[in-house]
């Protein structure tokens, strides 16, 4: 979490108005509290003190809302994060007409053909277009279980390539030192000649899901094989990881996986990228509007943020959750300081008769709360932050169309940020009416 | 024992804020429990395996979504039975989808239909609870699917999916093919699933004659072959007496020469769908192992401290009930039971308002995950609140009750001396 404050992008609030407001607005209340109120802060922190089981209870609860919460809130990051990085500037993906996915898109040879001599294409240094024609399947793959257990199968997406490092400029990939592309038949025979292997590239999250079948259940790697749909197939490289949808693909010759997989008279989508980024929505729906054949265009990046589905789905429930969590929350609040209150009456009258107003009494027991809440929801960003890059196979998705994926927990400062705003308002609200009950009590009422 | 039970009702109304706080506090987090525990329980009981009635889906082995060609079908109907040792199925059910928008130049959510194309009448007998309803629902189904049966493109379809559409029983009109591009096929509504079946709310139903002599048609009249025309067939429900019938069952099928091209998988519907919920897994191992421990914990955590304070401010009425001869026990079982009491009470109405507010004023919890679109709260609930309730406030006032029962006599009233 340190690390996170320590890169605290301040160039990013304007894009979260609301939620850096707030934040700023209750911290700002905090100093307020602690500079403006005239009753001494150590009269509430020896309070606190004297009460330790109780306020280490109150904390822990805190603490437990709000780092649950930053988990949550870690792994919608993560999700957004990898549709976010999977679309390139100026890329427009191009599918038949009707379909808003690869998984059901059936472009034909010919159309594709068309395409690629489309104006308005990137070149690139060696004066090649930036196109990457694909086929993308998903594959069953069994997975290895004990004699007598149920079977199981696991998704595998698989992208057919034409040309490999083409596609991997397009989509701005690279291989890992060590890797190579498959060859240009995409087979290879194995050493004693009696087998031939299926050459493949794959994405480091990809590579991490098989190698959980093996006993070591260590990420597979370059050079090794791996069994998928009756076929043996050797992993010949290794994609960098970008955060990417990417990393979670198996890349292989677009014959191999045309054949295998009943793809072999059409294309799943066409990629290419724009000469001038800025024109590339417009490219895409001058595509989209082509009399000659009917497509689907889209820019790259809109594709990927209609995969967004799942996130939006799962961001709303996470709220509904959290919002019940903070109700329960301030309740709790709530009766520990209803309590602190009862406990301390003769105080509040010894503090009155001293001089100290009304409006010092409620800020006083206002700001014990926002000590608790801001204690608790520190350490439980703290706590929850510890989840920041854990990997998890997730599935993202839009109408129609789903992916499955292998993500990374993303502890943004936005989610620690969401998290501390969430324990001080739980301070705020479950501090404020046991605060305005003692600056109404009367001073005969509290000393009698 | 009943002047005890008075005894701890008098202590609970004595601060009647903080007795309403601890119950409001619970209720909210009970509720949430709830709502957790029954997302992860309908997703358990779709995926474990059934002793009997094993239901066995049949699909294409290497590839997902699984296309079938429409000649496998007849013989796996039969399960690939040819001698007579050989096991063959109760029943069947063959599942196509036909998929496509209502208006091609509007491809939004609400113009999208998804149809699951099959033998409407295995509905009542395949399809999961439709077998459950009561018999006048049944009835009703029944005579729609008779209607399916006698007009080739009538549908049915899912009260949420028709309110989506914005149309009315009665209503025809034409879907736009996307998975079998370019078949555009006319559907007349003929009913809606029963507000029972609960779970149909947006499925649809249409006939597989229909959409494979919609594909022969439009192949035969444009001279071309349509998009996974060749291949329809998502895939083939058969159901058998139990798990060795369906093992037998399964093997006649994989080892059959018949299904070669593609190749086909047999598998019971509890893997298949645990399968395509594999992808979330680590939502659901979260929501199980995260996020309701955590709410259970901050539950006992803040009945802990509600409890402790009151123990805190009766100090000397403790050493007031040890002096007229209570025993440490009865202290014990007092501060106990004043939490239980609430945990009990609280935990009872929560499960209880959350079952009534989920189920019949809000129609579900709207979480689509996978193709489930909405969950709702079984009636084991009831006692999952009243447990929830019950546990975590025996365990979060343990702690206080433990130290109630300690406070000494002397301690206390040397202090007042």
């Amino acid at each position: 979490m340190l690390a996170r404050i320590s890169r605290f992008d301040l160039s990013r609030i304007p894009q979260y108005p609301v939620l850096y407001g707030l934040l700023a607005a209750l911290l700002a209340l905090v100093l307020i509290l602690l500079f403006v109120g005239r009753v001494p802060v150590s009269y509430n922190v020896r309070n606190l003190v004297v009460r330790w089981w109780i306020t280490t209870m109150m904390v822990l609860a805190f603490v437990l809302v709000v780092g649950l919460m930053t988990v949550m809130l870690a792994f919608v990051s993560g999700m957004d994060a990898l549709t976010g990085n999977s679309g390139q500037p100026g890329n427009i993906i191009v599918f038949s007409s009707g379909a808003n996915d690869e998984g059901f898109s059936n472009l034909a040879l010919s159309d594709v053909s068309n395409l690629e001599r489309t104006q308005g294409i990137a070149v690139d240094e060696a004066g090649q277009r930036l196109a990457s024609k694909e086929v993308y399947v998903i594959v069953n793959q069994d997975i290895p279980v004990p004699k007598g257990s149920p079977s199981r199968r696991r998704f595998v997406q698989v992208r057919g390539l034409e040309d490999a490092p083409m596609s991997a400029k397009v989509h701005g990939l690279e291989l890992l030192p060590g890797s190579q592309w498959f060859s240009e038949a995409g087979v290879e025979q194995t050493s004693d000649g009696q087998q031939v292997l299926l050459q493949c590239v794959m994405g480091k999250g990809i590579a991490g899901e098989l190698g959980l079948d093996r006993p070591g259940r260590q990420p597979l790697a370059v050079g090794e094989v791996f069994r998928m749909a009756d076929r043996e197939w050797k992993v010949v490289g290794l994609l960098n990881s970008t955060g990417s949808t990417y990393d979670s693909e198996v890349w292989a010759k677009r014959q191999i996986v045309g054949e295998r997989f009943g793809k072999e008279a059409s294309y799943s989508s066409f990629v290419m990228r724009a000469s001038d980024i800025k024109q590339a929505p417009q490219l895409a729906e001058t595509l989209k509007k082509s009399k000659e054949v009917a497509l689907n265009a889209m820019t790259e990046e809109s594709y990927f943020e209609s995969l967004s589905d799942t996130s939006r789905t799962l961001l709303l429930a996470i709220r509904i959750v959290a919002g019940f969590m903070a109700l329960g929350g301030i309740f709790g609040v709530m009766n520990t300081m209803f309590a602190a209150i009862s406990q301390r009456i003769k105080d509040i009258g010894v503090l009155r008769v001293l001089g100290y107003s009304r409006t010092d009494v409620l800020l006083s027991f206002l700001m014990e709360s926002m000590i608790l809440a801001l204690v608790g929801g520190l350490l439980g960003c703290l706590l929850g932050s510890l989840c920041d890059g854990w990997t998890a196979k997730s599935t993202v998705g839009g109408q129609g169309a789903t992916k499955t994926v292998v993500l990374q927990f993303l502890v943004s400062q936005e989610v620690l940020a969401g998290g501390l705003l969430l324990s001080l308002l739980m301070g705020l609200v479950g501090g404020l009416f046991p605060a305005v009950r003692a600056m109404w009590m009367r001073i005969l009422e509290t000393l009698r | 024992m009943f002047q005890f039970f008075t005894l701890m009702l008098k202590n609970l109304r004595r601060n009647i804020l903080r007795t309403s706080l601890t119950a409001l506090c619970s209720m909210l987090l009970v509720l949430v429990v709830t709502g957790v525990w029954s997302v992860l329980d309908f997703i358990d009981r779709q995926t474990e395996e059934k002793a009997n009635d094993f239901k066995v889906l049949v699909t294409e082995k290497n590839k997902a979504p699984s296309r079938l060609p429409r000649a496998y079908v007849s013989s796996l109907r039969e399960g690939a039975a040819r001698g007579p040792d050989d096991v063959k199925p109760e029943d069947y059910m063959t599942w196509a989808f036909y998929g496509g928008t209502l208006d091609p130049n509007k491809m939004t959510r609400e113009n999208f239909l998804f149809l699951i194309a099959c033998e409407p009448e295995k509905a009542p007998t395949m399809m999961d609870e439709l077998d459950q309803l009561n018999a006048a629902d049944t009835a009703r189904l029944q005579d729609a699917i008779a209607k399916m049966k006698k007009q080739a493109n009538a549908v049915i379809i899912g009260p949420e999916q028709l309110k989506l559409m914005n149309k009315k029983v009665g209503e025809r009109f034409t879907v736009n093919g996307l998975i079998f591009k370019d078949l555009n096929l006319e559907f007349e509504i003929v009913d809606t699933f029963p507000d029972a079946a609960q779970r149909y709310g947006q499925t649809s139903l249409m006939n597989l004659d229909y959409l494979l002599q919609g594909i022969d048609e439009y192949e035969a009249k444009t001279k071309k072959k349509i998009a996974n025309g060749a291949d329809p067939i998502a895939f083939v429900m058969l159901k058998v007496k139990n798990k060795e019938d369906y093992e037998k069952l399964s093997a006649q099928i994989v080892n059959s020469p018949l299904y070669n091209s593609p190749a086909v998988r047999c598998e019971s519907a509890g893997s298949a769908v645990s399968t395509f919920l594999e992808s979330w897994q680590t939502i659901f191992w979260g929501m199980r192992w995260l996020l309701a421990p955590a709410i259970l914990g901050t539950l006992s955590l803040v009945i802990a401290v509600a409890i402790s304070i009151s123990v805190r401010e009766r100090r000397k009425e403790i050493a007031v009930m040890k002096v007229l001869g209570f025993t440490p026990g009865h202290v014990l079982t007092m501060v106990l039971g004043e939490a239980l009491l609430i945990g009990l009470i609280s935990g009872l109405l929560s499960a209880g308002g959350t079952y009534l507010l989920v189920n019949k004023v809000l129609g579900g919890i709207p979480f689509p995950i996978a193709w489930f679109q909405r969950f709702f709260i079984p009636t084991n609930a009831l006692w999952w609140g009243v447990a929830i309730g019950a546990g975590t406030s025996v365990l979060g006032s343990f702690l206080p009750a433990w130290n109630a029962r300690g406070v000494r006599v002397a301690d206390v009233f040397s202090k007042v001396a």
